[in-house]
């Protein structure tokens, strides 16, 4: 018995003194990430791209966020898509399009379907924190690029998270902007990076206001993702997230 | 009994006075009785094995669902487990295995594509007995108890997802309360079907861990129970019905999958409509050869009537003739359909049009079924319609006004 419990104690010390205190800064600098690009509330426009070989299109968007669980985003342009929203809370979400002036849940049949024909599923759009808790994350490196430490993070989904990836790779600069994120399918092959192209001071902080998600197996094909202007911290009212809201804006 | 004794040394020594035309009407019995043997064995191979895939598949013999269960099949409808008098029900003699599942439809994806399926939590030591899965798992290993954390997936699936055994993907469904539940499995199994959609359609998980997944407590969506003989499934569905109680919906198999209920039922109907139809096509070359028999030798009949033979014993006469000749043709017939059916017990592959079999829910391999009923059915009518067919030359025949008929050139 004693020793048993010396034994456990031991363990518990040697696991105590070894991993954590590295696991625990990777897991640290993967929320800063996360809260670097939407800090407490969050209101922003930006234009998607979807590049195809044959076609390229773009939307223009204004998007609000509030904590972690909550967030909106409305279409502007062009025309024919203005009006379309999308609304997350906690983990529903609900979509809307004025043309049939519904708001649909988005059933979880849909949510590994690509978020208004983009190379984002739904799930990325929805779940995008889901990173923090449901991996391990690991420290791989630390360099010095143009004056900034980047953080090199693997992130391993537990085994029973809804997660279908292998494995993430994360590259975080020391100001917490994501320059990249890789998602490695159980086979150790790179299926679609998320990458930063650029990077711009806005509302009071350095973020990616270029971002790119590209498919790795087929070529000439992504989505681009860039900012025109974002405000961090400010007051967003809760009826903002609300499905109401969704179908019938105001403001 | 001298006299019949004659009649059929008559009848006999006729047969084979003009042996071609009756060579030729033998062939046309033989090759009529046959194909109606063997078509028969092929149609009750193909239904067979169609109900006995279906009811391997997922239904079990008799079932028991929430009332609302079979309209809106989500987790919403569950039930209770198997207690009390049910479960004493479940332990009697007729019963030979059950089960019990959480079944509701689901979302896999892996990391290249998404795609719908229907998820059954199982207690794996119950199913074995039950269901197909078991059986067929090629790759890895079935479950091995209700909180095994593994996946069970088929073939086809696999393929399409391009995942891979031990491999996580992930199952998204709903719970009670609408919301969206997910969990990662790693696939631990790959079973295959004969039946393609299966093998894309459903994936096996622990009962308790879908429960918990879709957070149902120990609740669940179906009890499957099979009996002895699915064609006889009247008494095992009584006594379930009666100690299953008014609050769940409990079902014969063949009112789950009308289809194949139905299916069945048609078949046998379809079964006596074929041999008859074959038959009549067969009746006409009769009749006509029994005809013309006559016809040749009408001054032969009048001078067998002219000698005092009575009308009576020229009808016997030709009716025991065209008997022979059908107990001939049916002999043969029947050696030749068995000696074909015998060597092909093993399976026909038709796999060159299995894909629209398969869409009818048949495999691509026929087992011809042979049934003693059938047999014996296809040769009764056969008998007993021909000898109706020959009696109407037989009685033109005994009608003949004996002096007409001598002087007939």
């Amino acid at each position: 018995m004693i020793r048993k419990t010396l034994c456990t104690a031991m363990m518990i010390g040697f696991l105590a003194a070894a991993l954590p205190t590295q696991a625990q800064d990777a897991r640290e600098i993967v929320q800063g990430a996360i809260d670097n690009w939407r800090g407490l509330s969050s209101y922003g426009e930006m234009t998607m791209t979807i590049h195809r070989p044959s076609w390229e299109r773009s939307m223009s968007m204004r998007g609000w966020t509030s904590g972690s669980k909550k967030s909106l985003i409305r279409v502007t342009a062009p025309k024919k898509d203005a009006g379309n929203g999308t609304l997350m809370v906690d983990n529903n979400m609900w979509s809307y399009a004025p043309k049939v002036n519904r708001v649909i849940k988005v059933p979880s049949s849909m949510m590994g379907q690509s978020w208004m024909g983009s190379d984002f599923s739904n799930k990325d759009v929805s779940r995008a924190d889901d990173i923090v808790d449901q991996y391990d994350h690991t420290l791989l490196a630390t360099d010095e690029i143009d004056g900034h430490t980047v953080w090199t993070i693997q992130s391993i989904p537990h085994e029973e998270a809804a997660v279908v990836w292998g494995k993430e790779v994360l590259e975080v600069r020391d100001d917490y902007v994501l320059l990249e994120q890789e998602f490695w399918d159980q086979d150790g092959v790179l299926v679609k990076t998320l990458k930063t192209l650029e990077i711009g001071k806005m509302g009071g902080r350095n973020i990616a206001i270029r971002q790119r998600m590209s498919k790795v197996e087929t070529d000439d094909e992504w989505t681009e993702l860039s900012v025109q202007s974002m405000e961090f911290d400010i007051e967003i009212s809760d009826n903002t997230f609300t499905r109401s809201n969704l179908q019938n804006p105001r403001d | 009994m001298n006299q019949f004794k004659m009649i059929l040394r008559l009848a006999w020594r006729n047969l084979w006075r003009n042996h071609r035309r009756t060579l030729i009407m033998i062939a046309a019995i033989v090759i009529g009785a046959w194909s109606m043997i063997f078509m028969t064995a092929l149609m009750r191979g193909m239904v067979d094995d169609m109900v006995a895939d279906g009811i391997s598949v997922l239904p079990g013999h008799v079932q028991i669902h929430h009332p609302d269960y079979r309209d809106d099949p989500t987790i919403a409808n569950v039930i209770a487990p198997p207690s009390g008098e049910l479960l004493e029900a479940l332990g009697g003699a007729e019963v030979v295995a059950w089960a019990t599942r959480v079944r509701v439809p689901a979302v896999i994806s892996s990391e290249r594509d998404t795609r719908g399926v229907t998820l059954v939590g199982i207690e794996p030591l119950r199913e074995r007995d039950i269901s197909f899965v078991a059986g067929d798992v090629v790759e890895g290993e079935f479950l091995t108890s209700p909180d095994d954390r593994g996946l069970v997936i088929g073939r086809k699936l696999v393929e399409k997802l391009e995942t891979g055994l031990g491999k996580r993907v992930v199952v998204m469904s709903q719970d009670q309360e609408n919301e969206i539940a997910d969990r990662g499995f790693r696939i631990v199994g790959i079973f295959e079907s004969k039946l393609a959609q299966y093998e894309e359609g459903f994936v096996f998980a622990g009962e308790t861990v879908v429960q918990k997944l879709l957070g149902v407590g120990d609740q669940i969506s179906e009890v499957a129970i099979l009996g002895s003989d699915y064609r006889n499934v009247e008494t095992l569905f009584r006594s379930i019905e009666a100690a299953a109680g008014d609050g769940v919906e409990t079902l014969p198999w063949n009112e789950i999958d009308s289809y194949l209920g139905s299916m069945l039922a048609v078949m046998d109907g379809f079964v006596i409509v074929f041999i008859v139809v074959v038959f009549l096509a067969l009746s006409f070359g009769l009749v006509n050869t029994l005809v013309m028999a006559v016809f040749e030798r009408v001054r032969e009949i009048g001078l067998m009537l002219a000698l005092g033979m009575t009308p009576r014993s020229i009808l016997g006469q030709i009716v025991t003739e065209s008997v022979l000749l059908l107990i001939i043709g049916l002999v043969i017939g029947n050696v030749a359909a068995i000696a074909t059916i015998e060597p092909l017990k093993d399976g026909i592959d038709v796999s060159i049009v299995g894909e629209g079999m398969e869409m009818m829910g048949a495999s691509s391999v026929l087992y011809p079924a042979l049934y003693l009923k059938d047999i014996v059915m296809a040769n009764l009518i056969v008998i007993i319609l021909g000898f109706f067919a020959s009696l109407s030359p037989a009685w033109r025949a005994s009608k003949y006004d004996p002096i007409r008929a001598i002087t007939k050139v």
